[in-house]
């Protein structure tokens, strides 16, 4: 009765609309409530659950990214991108890529990404003669590299909702090959659609061009060696790199692009209120829903559960993977990393799953589901911008989906995707 | 039979860990005594939360017991605070003699002004400096090196007065910081020294003993006074006798973890000049022992002698 | 009864405004005294013991005032995917049963909060020597500024007009993570 008061009112709540913060603290305290229990624990634990140091890292590089998108540091890597690709095959599809991974090295929200990236690259192809749908799709799956690249906040989330004992960098680490591999397949798709549509090239502006696009975009790109290799070192923690992201986004723009405004500032400042108090809301909320899924052994019970269905980690690997995608479809990425990991992860970890290669497994699964309706914030962005309809931009989407699924697949069943680099660093 | 009472008791350390197996050993013993009638049931690894939130926990009767460490309760009992100063102690078997006598009866009443009956106070083993830098034999080769404390003004207070710097960073910051000198080390016991790979980037470990914080099995006291006279008795005799056991299962703990930092390169130094890093605790001990009660309490503990 | 739901809505709007602006000074603080503790362990060589505790309640308040304005600017993700396919009068109706139970939670939020506050007040939190109690009193003032916001909401709907802006898809679009 307890396991279904708290998931079904959670459900019910969840399907009138109700925001996903309050169906996780509704749903816990009328379960409290109907097993006697005093409703003060839920708000302890809400309170206990974002009064965590680590989780500072969030806000934190919520704010630089806010920083940077408004202050121009992504106009300009885009700008370095194109000069230095746009004359490949479907050239403005391969710098929308090219730019959504430098950029990804800096930022950790694939919705900021496509905003940035997308703001500045789609309309440019329209007028170039691209596909609007092309120019969404393109955004939309390279803008998922993000999550995968250092930094990346959701990574902060899943550690943290695996108990605070996976290491930041190791996951940091782990998934920058996953998250090239992801820009790679990307590529090669937008190179063959390209083909197929018959999309033009950009002229080869020379080296000095790429030069002076380089020097332009420098400051901001060195944000990626500040934040990752101050992190893979350890001389600052992952708190700490994410807070001089910050302070070095404000210098940057101020000082030496000027592209700050007092306006610009304050307008960032209250996004980035808004955005963090939304995640770190979920993330207090969930602190009383896992409470009590642990009271309620619910990790206990699913694990059971798996193992009378299949005893092959492989095989455990791919429902979790297929559960992932279908609740991803409907569900947004924050909360189902906070939700689902610590039923999963106890799981896998028992069939000998590597826990910082679930990590990278869940971030790329979870990040496909913003790119379906329902539920589809990334899709969304770019289809806003491009001033297309979600279903336009579905129709010619597969071959992209098609390419994310094969990382997907490739980073479950070879763990050496992930687990290689950081164990070059151990 | 079926469980007619489930207490639920959290700790923070991982299932097989001396304190959570002493628990359940008393629960062994408290289900075999009531015929199955009363059922412990152990949530390990901080799943119902931390310390000072399963603390509460217990006193608002959300749960039935807890396992913290006294450093935990500072904030809420003020006599642990006491109990906890460094050098207090000569050896474990002093702090065993102490809590088990007279003194650990007042600490009781203290605990239950607080909702929280204390049932058994279980060993936290002795917290020694390691570094990455020397080996540490007197307070003046302490001087300004950085140590990871915990956030407690005690302890931060203690490093000040040997002259080294106080870094409090979550533990998971610990190795990474100790390896690329951000810190010149930290300060643990054995068992967690070796689990946590410190001894790997930190391989100077001075047993100096600075630190022995007792360890408390509580019930609610909401969750108590449900319990008959009788069941309250045999919860009382088996959470004793599962000190034992827990102080028996940390020796061995202890002794294991020893061996094995050792034979992986670490260089324990024993030769450690106590009486200074004693006398250098002064201003710590006129700060924090101010009542009358306190001092009587200080000097009781010193007069305490080791249990056989 | 509409007058009285405007006082709300005009006292309601100035509450928001004064949360957000706290807010965002809660997050340049804590920007700043991290840094300030970066800079003083790595150049300084001195660590700064009250930058953690404190940093720590300030993001306790930014997000908690920024979640109230959450809730008076409907801008919480939620799944709102059912209501896209039912006739306007239910939809209104089951938003306000929503309403309803984010108004119960918010109450509870503040009374609780409160007595977490009182119960822990005789407690300490460490190296800042402050009552424990001050942990949760951002907990209780969110509580508080939620349940005026949802009021607001929930009286619109019942009175038949339109509640605050809903989320429109951009909206949602630019404040997700
Ligand atoms: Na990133
Ligand atoms: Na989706």
């Amino acid at each position: 009765m307890e396991y279904l008061i708290l998931f079904g009112v959670f459900t019910v709540l969840m399907l009138i609309g109700t925001p996903i913060a309050f169906c996780l603290g509704i749903s816990s305290l009328a379960t409290v409530g109907y097993m006697g229990l005093p409703p003060l624990v839920v708000f302890q634990r809400l309170s206990a659950g974002i009064s965590v140091f680590t989780l500072m890292a969030i806000p934190f590089f919520i704010f630089a990214g806010d920083l940077m998108v408004r202050g121009g540091i992504a106009a300009r890597i885009v700008a370095f991108a194109g000069s230095l690709i746009g004359h490949v095959r479907g050239g403005l599809g391969q710098v929308n890529i090219a730019a959504s991974t430098l950029f990804g090295g800096i930022s950790g929200s694939a919705v900021a990404e496509a905003a940035a990236v997308g703001g500045i690259m789609i309309p440019q192809m329209k007028e170039r003669g691209y596909g609007a749908d092309y120019a969404v799709n393109v955004t939309s799956m390279s803008a998922l590299i993000a999550l995968l690249l250092p930094p990346s906040h959701n990574m902060i989330i899943y550690s943290i909702s695996g108990g605070g004992r996976i290491s930041i960098a190791d996951l940091f680490t782990a998934g920058i090959i996953p998250g090239l591999l992801l820009a790679a397949a990307l590529s090669v798709t937008a190179y063959i659609v390209a083909r197929k549509r018959g999309y033009p090239t950009e002229a080869f502006p020379g080296f000095a061009r790429v030069g002076y696009y380089l020097l332009q975009s420098l400051p901001g790109m060195l944000l990626i060696a500040i934040i990752f290799g101050g992190v893979r070192s350890g001389v600052f923690t992952a708190t700490e790199s994410s807070c001089i992201a910050v302070i070095y986004a404000v210098l940057v723009t101020v000082l030496v692009y000027r592209s700050m405004s007092w306006r610009d500032f304050v307008h960032a400042t209250q996004q980035a209120v808004r955005t963090t108090a939304m995640v770190l809301l979920i993330i207090g909320m969930a602190g009383a829903f896992g409470w009590l899924m642990a009271y309620l052994h619910v990790a206990q019970i699913s694990l059971n559960w798996m193992q009378s269905v299949s005893d092959n980690p492989l095989v455990i690997l791919l429902m979790i993977n297929i559960v992932l995608l279908v609740l991803g479809t409907f569900m947004d990425m924050s909360p189902l990393i906070i939700i689902t990991t610590p039923i999963f992860l106890p799981v896998v970890a028992a069939f000998g799953v590597d826990p910082v290669h679930f990590g990278v497994i869940m971030i790329l699964n979870l990040g496909i589901g913003l790119n379906t309706p329902p539920l589809g914030p990334v899709q969304f962005v770019a289809a806003a911008v491009a001033r297309i309809s979600i279903w336009e931009a579905m129709r010619s989407v597969w071959p992209f989906y098609i390419a994310g699924l094969t990382v997907l697949m490739l980073v479950t069943y070879v763990p050496a995707l992930s687990l290689w680099l950081p164990s070059v660093f151990k | 039979a079926e469980c007619e009472i489930t207490l639920r008791s959290s700790d923070t350390h991982p299932d097989g860990y001396p304190t959570v197996e002493g628990v359940k050993a008393m629960a062994a013993e408290v289900k075999e005594k009531t015929e199955g009638r009363i059922c412990i049931e152990v949530f390990p690894s901080s799943q119902l939360g931390e310390e000072k939130d399963t603390i509460e926990q217990t006193q608002f009767g959300v749960i039935d017991m807890v396992r913290a460490s006294f450093g935990s309760f500072n904030d809420i009992v003020p006599i642990t605070q006491t109990l906890s100063l460094p050098y207090l102690y000569t050896s474990p078997e002093h702090q065993h003699a102490v809590m088990d006598g007279p003194i650990g009866e007042e600490i009781a009443a203290a605990f239950e002004e607080k909702d929280l009956i204390a049932l058994a106070y279980y060993d936290g083993g002795a917290r020694n400096f390691y570094n990455s830098q020397k080996p540490i034999q007197t307070v003046e080769d302490l001087k300004g090196m950085k140590f990871r404390v915990m956030q407690n003004d005690v302890f931060v207070d203690m490093m000040s007065a040997l002259g080294a710097n106080a870094t409090p960073m979550p533990y998971g910051e610990v190795y990474s910081s100790i390896q690329t000198g951000v810190i010149d080390g930290a300060e643990n016991n054995f068992p967690s020294y070796d689990s946590s790979g410190h001894a790997e980037v930190a391989k100077y470990f001075t047993l100096d003993q600075h630190l022995m914080v007792p360890e408390l099995v509580a019930v609610s006291k909401t969750s108590w006074e449900k319990l008959s006279p009788e069941d309250q008795e045999i919860m009382r005799t088996a959470a004793k006798n599962s000190a034992t056991i827990q102080r028996q299962l940390w020796a061995e703990q202890e002794k294991a973890s020893e061996e094995k930092v050792i034979a992986a390169g670490a260089e324990v130094i024993r030769d450690v000049d106590k009486t200074a890093f004693i006398e250098a605790m002064a201003p710590v001990y006129e700060k924090y022992v101010t009542t009358p009660e306190a001092q009587d309490l200080v000097k009781r503990i010193r007069e305490t002698q080791p249990a056989q | 009864m509409l007058g009285s739901i405007a006082a709300l809505s005009r006292l309601n709007s100035l509450l928001s405004r004064i949360s957000l602006w706290l807010a965002g000074s809660g997050l340049v603080a804590m920007t700043i005294i991290v840094f300030a503790q970066v800079f003083m362990r790595y150049v300084m060589n001195d660590s700064l013991l009250w930058v953690e505790p404190v940093a720590i309640l300030l993001m306790s308040w930014f997000i908690f005032l920024g979640s109230a304005v959450g809730v008076h600017e409907s801008f919480h993700m939620g799944f709102d995917v059912l209501l896209f396919f039912l006739p306007e009068g239910a939809g209104t109706w089951l938003r306000a049963l929503s309403d309803l139970a984010v108004l119960t939670f918010s109450i509870g939020m503040a009374v609780y909060g409160w007595q977490l506050m009182e119960r822990t007040w005789d407690s300490t939190l460490p190296v800042i020597r402050l009552p424990g109690g001050f942990s949760y009193m951002p907990l209780f003032v969110g509580g508080v500024l939620m349940t005026l916001f949802v009021l607001e909401h929930l009286l619109n709907r019942l009175s038949g007009r339109k509640a605050e802006a809903e989320p429109d898809a951009e909206d949602i679009l630019m404040t997700e993570a």
